[in-house]
């Protein structure tokens, strides 16, 4: 049986076997393992749920062609067998040692030079985004950068001396010592991987499971119902940090390759549920712009890296963001059991808040998009306290088809406003037949506002809800 | 000066080697430490039971208030704040209980198993509320000039109103911690993340009964202070002081970033109410002001920082007649504390707003109505308490930005924006900000420092100063590496400890460089002082034909030479050398007071302020109406800091001072629930401002040439007033919703302009 975690970790592979390492258990967050040593300390908590960034690590791991591709994620989030058979490069592992002083990595160097620092307690996190930025891009634009940053909160400096550290720090084309030793990482991560066998690690009272085939995970799924299904882990790993709740068993399924493959059929494009957001956001990219335009609001540069389409689906909420465009595109799941698959419409998939149509025996497989002709509009909106790194108040994700200057056929589905994702029936009613004109939308935004009694909370009051929902119909109908 | 040096920890920062409290690690009988805080807001503590927690695994120890050995308190400056509540709490998040444990799993299961009674009580939540039972936590302030009645009976005009600016949570990247370490006999040290490590060893050897010579506190630095850890610090100090004075062991507290939200104060939130009379220029005849702060529910620096809200109820204009009054009222909610402005943002706030009103009343460009009421030179040019505006740079700033921002032409571009666009408004403000410079409670405005030369002619020095990010440790080592004239690589600033430096004043009211640089100065006047002495001993053994004065030694690039045979020069290290064996002390305190200044609470009257800081913004909004969505497009600062001591941190401090405020007045909103819970007590809800949140276009200029008399190297302090700088963003937000009645009908506005604000506001515009 396979039941030592193994990753790579300042230029060696760790092992963790931890029936022997009593302090530490499967569901140990990567920072807390960090932090345990007095040599890793550099890593930082500021949060514990992925939305400040100080703990912000980079995650090598290979590609298909066998090539590193560098990562950050959120350390918080991030479970030790997350990280099996890939290398996890710390603050630590930037500068290296030189003849009489430490010689610091470029990014370093430049964010001494622009004091990008004041306090220095976002630093490190700060240092290692800027790192993925380096390993990923050359010359990065202002959005890229920004982007790359988003996930990390500095309280001091303003950003704007970071921002100007990145744009003189990529200029090379990611060459660094690290560069120099991929070979022998490449090595040892292939070392890693030569054992398939799924990872069974149990302690006194936690069991967690990492399959590398989908056999194995259904296999493992059938045998374990009562376990809960984990990707990159962003929703329930917030479970453990912040609300004390221990797990009993864990199925982690971010091994399964079969799930992360990504094929354009004739008439849709299918997505495996185990594809992260990040990837998804870049393929949808030039076909599916309103896909795009809603995974660009998206978490973080950290949590998109991690999190799955899958995992949005799968986990119902209401304020999802990807699900009212599941709806609107009229999205299909593809979901597994050994006894075989099964396609369901995305609407039927989702039985009510966080509840879904998923068998104790089955996974998600596929997320299928269908594509649609010129004739169809589809627009996403997200309404957020703050335009980055926040959860949803409202959003909504329309469809429309039009038939000479009258509406065929019509799809309004709102997050944030019901404990699920709901369409806004009564309004598609209304709009069906008509004519697509200011005049009708305004009488249809008078219906948006009576078919739902949204909740106030921490992030809005009803009203503003009732409003807003409202209003997108205007944007979508201008915005066309 | 070399004024160009980096943050003397930035290369620990970028590589992860600095330490902060949480990363220390003192030996293996290290225990962690957790407040068990009150979970209603006003209730009766019936009774607690702790004996089942006390069995849990690892746990060694559980503390009430009757285990505090010296007074149950830690108010700072008035004691009606309980270090762990007896029968009563008054605050959700108030500390009642602290348990001492191996592992923070262990403590999470103590926790769970002590049992509190509780008896709920009627608790007041609310300014009004406070308002309307009279709820006074101490006798009102006043500040008067002139006869406001009569003036503004006679005014042409009068605008009445109220408005109500927002609490702000601190959130410094690192939370609250603390670390105790129990010594021989009574003695402890404590690793504090506070901003006034005197206050802590004041709090600690208060609540453990012992004298302060036996308490000694050390900041070598914080993750973020903000005024967050001017008083907040010294409880969780307190906590895991008597916590390790209990269990013998190391004890570290640090607290989870959802506790530290609940149980800390915060910015106060203020709810005022004015009346302005003004002519149809636009000038000002008579200003009264109510301020009203939700004090929270003890005392804390809410007087301080209510007298500052009333010092600066003016802000840059000059109020003939004027009555402020400053009320701070008592709620069932943390006590709040002081934050970057400290009662001058809430204070300015009503001021501008009741101008920009004044401006939409007239129909005017409101820069304009600014530019009429500005603090003038020789007329015109005292402050309500009877202060004269002094170096008054307001009109200089004025027209440079005008022209550098293009701030008319870019209104006539954004009107036509505005007809050309229904949904997307655009809207552009200016605003000044004047600032006081000194602790209003004058005795503060003290700092000590002491410089060490050791006989290898390196140097350290400390200072009463603490560090949490604002580069106060490198300008302290910039003024020595000057005034010594040895590089600053032969000199460092050690960690603020109370052993060295007594008696200190916080590091708060952007003093830090003012007060401590002086101090630093004074001790390295009193070395050179006496190595200049050896000098002229050694130059007349050395050079007997050259006659050397003692005020003619120079201390430049790591030597010493006389000014009059500058050929006739020892190495800096040689001299410290031969001072040492000359039985020459090269150790030496230092000290400073800031001279002349006064403030008579009573009358409201006197010159609290050494010097005033001014600063200037223009900042351009766009919104979306239908989302409420805002989008700060441009922002144009010019800021004086006087001759800068270091352009790169100043700039650091105005960007950062000026974002933290951005935050502020936008997307940062503390709500609570109807029994005083706070709603939005982690970053998933509470929204600081993101990279993609500042200016796209962002332009940041100290102004020059204007060295400020009478301070350390002629500079200005930088701290604070940046964060004021971020009402142009505010005024640009309004005048963006204005746009939406086509500037016909005035926007009702609250501070911060959420996204709700902005929304609900143009929507009501919308219909009107």
């Amino acid at each position: 049986m396979n039941n030592i975690v193994r990753f790579v970790l300042d230029n060696k592979i760790v092992e963790i076997d931890f029936f022997k390492k009593q302090e530490l258990k499967p569901t140990t967050t990567v920072l807390n393992y960090l932090r345990s040593y007095p040599e890793h300390k550099g890593v930082k908590e500021g949060c514990a749920e992925g939305d400040c960034g100080a703990c912000t690590i980079v995650v090598a791991e290979l590609d298909k062609n066998e090539k590193l591709v560098y990562k950050t994620l959120d350390s918080c989030l991030v479970f030790l067998p997350m990280i099996h058979g890939k290398q996890l490069i710390t603050v630590e592992n930037l500068a290296i040692e030189g003849t009489k002083e430490k010689i610091l990595h470029p990014v370093q160097q430049l964010m001494v030079e622009t004091n990008g620092s004041q306090c220095g307690y976002c630093t490190p996190g700060i240092i290692m985004s800027l790192f993925g930025l380096y390993k990923n891009h050359n010359n990065p634009s202002r959005e890229i950068i920004e982007d790359a940053l988003t996930g990390n909160l500095c309280r001091c400096t303003g950003y704007q001396s970071i921002i100007e550290a990145a744009q003189k720090a990529c200029t090379v084309k990611g060459k660094d010592h690290f560069s120099e030793k991929e070979k022998d990482v490449v090595k040892m991560l292939k070392n890693i991987a030569e054992n398939k066998e799924s990872l069974v690690l149990s302690t006194e009272n936690q069991k967690y499971f990492k399959p590398f085939s989908l056999e194995e995970a259904l296999i493992i799924r059938l045998e374990n119902p009562d376990a809960i299904i984990i990707n990159g882990s962003t929703d329930v790993a917030l479970r453990q940090t912040k609300k004390n709740e221990h797990f009993a068993k864990i199925l982690d399924i971010s091994g399964v390759e079969e799930l992360k493959t990504f094929y354009e059929d004739k008439d849709c494009y299918v997505f495996g549920s185990g594809i992260s957001i990040e990837q998804v956001k870049n393929f949808s990219k030039e076909t599916l712009p309103a896909l795009y335009k809603m995974l660009s609001v998206f978490g973080s540069l950290q949590i998109r890296n991690i999190a799955t389409i899958g995992g949005n689906a799968g986990s119902a909420s209401p304020i999802g963001d990807t699900l009212p465009l599941l709806f609107a595109y009229g999205a299909k799941l593809k979901l597994t059991s050994g006894a075989g698959d099964r396609v369901i419409e995305i609407e039927d998939f989702i039985k009510g808040y966080r509840q879904t149509d998923l068998g104790n025996d089955e996974l998600i497989k596929e997320i299928i998009i269908p594509k649609t002709d010129n004739s169809t509009k589809i627009n996403s909106f997200k309404i957020s306290k703050r335009k980055d790194l926040d959860i949803s108040t409202v959003s909504g994700a329309f469809k429309l088809k039009l038939e000479q200057e009258n509406v065929s056929e019509i799809i309004l589905a709102y997050g944030g406003m019901a404990a699920t994702t709901k369409r806004a029936v009564n309004t598609e009613k209304f709009l069906t037949g008509k004519k697509w004109s200011k005049k009708n939308v305004e009488e249809a935004m008078n219906i948006v506002a009576e078919e739902f009694t949204p909740l106030s909370d921490a992030r809005s009051e009803a009203e503003f809800r009732t409003i807003a929902a409202k209003n997108l119909l205007m944007k979508f109908y201008i915005e066309n | 000066m070399n004024n160009i040096i980096h943050h003397d920890s930035a290369t620990k920062h970028v590589t992860g080697e600095s330490v902060y409290i949480n990363d220390m690690l003192v030996n293996n009988n290290m225990l962690l430490g957790k407040v068990v805080f009150s979970k209603h807001a006003h209730a009766k503590i019936k009774k607690i039971d702790f004996s089942e927690a006390l069995k849990t695994k690892g746990v060694h120890a559980i503390l009430t208030s009757v285990d505090i050995p010296g007074k149950n308190q830690m108010g700072p400056i008035v004691h009606d704040e309980f270090c762990l509540a007896t029968d009563e709490v008054t605050f959700i998040g108030q500390a009642v209980a602290l348990i001492a444990a191996e592992s923070k799993e262990a403590l999470l299961i103590a926790e769970q198993l002590i049992k509190i009674d509780y008896e709920p009580l009627e608790a007041i939540l609310d300014i009004e509320t406070a308002i309307a039972k009279n709820n006074l936590i101490a006798p009102p302030r006043k500040i008067e000039r002139g006869d406001p009645e009569t003036a503004m009976n006679k005014a042409p005009h009068i605008i009445k109103g109220e408005l109500k600016t927002g609490g702000q949570e601190h959130w410094y990247l690192e939370t609250q911690t603390a670390l105790a370490v129990p010594r021989e006999g009574k003695d402890i040290i404590i690793y504090a993340s506070s901003q006034n490590p005197s206050e802590t060893q004041a709090i600690v050897s208060e609540v453990l009964g012992v004298a302060k010579n036996e308490v000694e506190v050390e900041v070598k630095r914080m993750g973020g202070g903000f005024g967050g850890k001017e008083t907040q610090g010294n409880h969780v100090a307190a906590w895991a002081a008597l916590l390790a004075n209990f269990t013998r062991c190391p004890v570290k507290i640090h607290l989870f970033r959802d506790d530290d939200q609940i149980m800390t104060g915060k910015r106060h939130r203020y709810f005022s109410k004015y009346e302005i009379g003004f002519d149809d220029n636009g000038k000002i005849l008579a200003y009264k002001v109510e301020l009203n702060a939700d004090a929270g529910s003890s005392t804390d620096l809410s007087m301080s920082i209510l007298e500052r809200a009333t010092l600066h109820a003016d802000n840059a204009y000059f109020l003939p007649n004027v009555r402020i009054i400053g009320k701070a009222w008592k709620t069932n909610l943390p006590s709040n504390t002081a934050y970057r402005g400290f009662g001058g943002p809430q204070g300015i706030a009503v001021i501008e707003n009741a101008i920009d009103r004044i401006a939409i009343f007239l129909k005017k460009d409101p820069a304009e109505i600014r530019y009429t009421n500005f603090y003038q030179h020789e007329k015109n040019n005292t402050t309500p308490y009877g202060e004269t505006v002094e170096n008054n740079r307001l009109f200089l700033m004025y027209d440079k930005i005008i022209e550098s921002s293009e701030y008319f032409k870019r209104r006539k571009e954004i009107e036509k924006f505005n007809d050309e666009n229904e949904f997307y408004k655009k809207g552009i403000a200016l605003t000044p900000v004047k600032f006081g410079i000194s602790f209003t409670t004058s005795f503060l405005n003290q700092a000590g420092a002491l410089v060490n030369i050791y006989n290898d002619g390196t140097v350290l020095v400390n200072h009463g100063g603490t560090e949490m990010g604002q580069g106060l440790h490198t300008k302290m080592l910039q003024i020595a590496s000057a005034e010594l004239g040895i590089s600053p690589d032969k000199i460092k600033v050690n960690a603020t400890n109370t052993s060295k430096v007594p008696n200190t004043s916080p590091t708060a009211a952007s003093s830090g460089s003012d007060i401590n640089g002086m101090a630093v100065k004074n001790a390295i006047d009193i070395l050179k002082s006496r190595i200049s002495e050896v000098a002229v001993a050694e130059f007349e053994k050395l050079y007997p034909s050259d006659k050397t004065l003692k005020e003619n030694i120079v201390f430049e690039n790591d030597f010493i030479f006389d000014k009059q045979n500058p050929s006739n020069k020892i190495s800096f290290e040689d001299i410290v050398k031969i001072a040492h064996f000359k039985q020459v002390s090269l150790s030496s305190t230092g000290f400073y007071k800031t001279p002349g200044i006064y403030f008579d609470r009573e009358k409201g009257v006197g010159v609290p302020f050494f010097y005033f800081s001014f600063g200037m913004s223009v900042s351009e909004v766009m919104i979306d109406t239908l989302t409420g969505r805002h989008t700060l497009l441009r922002t144009d600062i010019i800021q004086d800091v006087g001759d800068s001591l270091n352009e790169d941190i100043d700039r650091g401090q105005i960007e950062g001072g000026f974002i933290q405020g951005v935050g502020w007045v936008t997307t940062e909103e503390l709500k609570w629930d109807k029994k005083g819970n706070l709603l939005t007590h982690s970053p998933d809800t509470y929204k600081i401002p993101t990279v993609n949140d500042i200016p796209k276009d962002f332009r940041v200029e100290l102004l020059k040439n204007v060295p400020n008399p009478g301070t350390i190297r002629k500079s200005k302090a930088v701290g604070e007033p940046p964060f004021m700088l971020a009402f142009s963003v505010w005024f640009a937000i309004k005048d963006a919703i204005s746009a939406v009645g086509n500037h016909k009908i005035e926007p009702e506005f609250s501070l911060p302009a959420t996204y709700e604000v902005i929304l609900l506001c143009s929507e009501k515009l919308k219909k009107k």
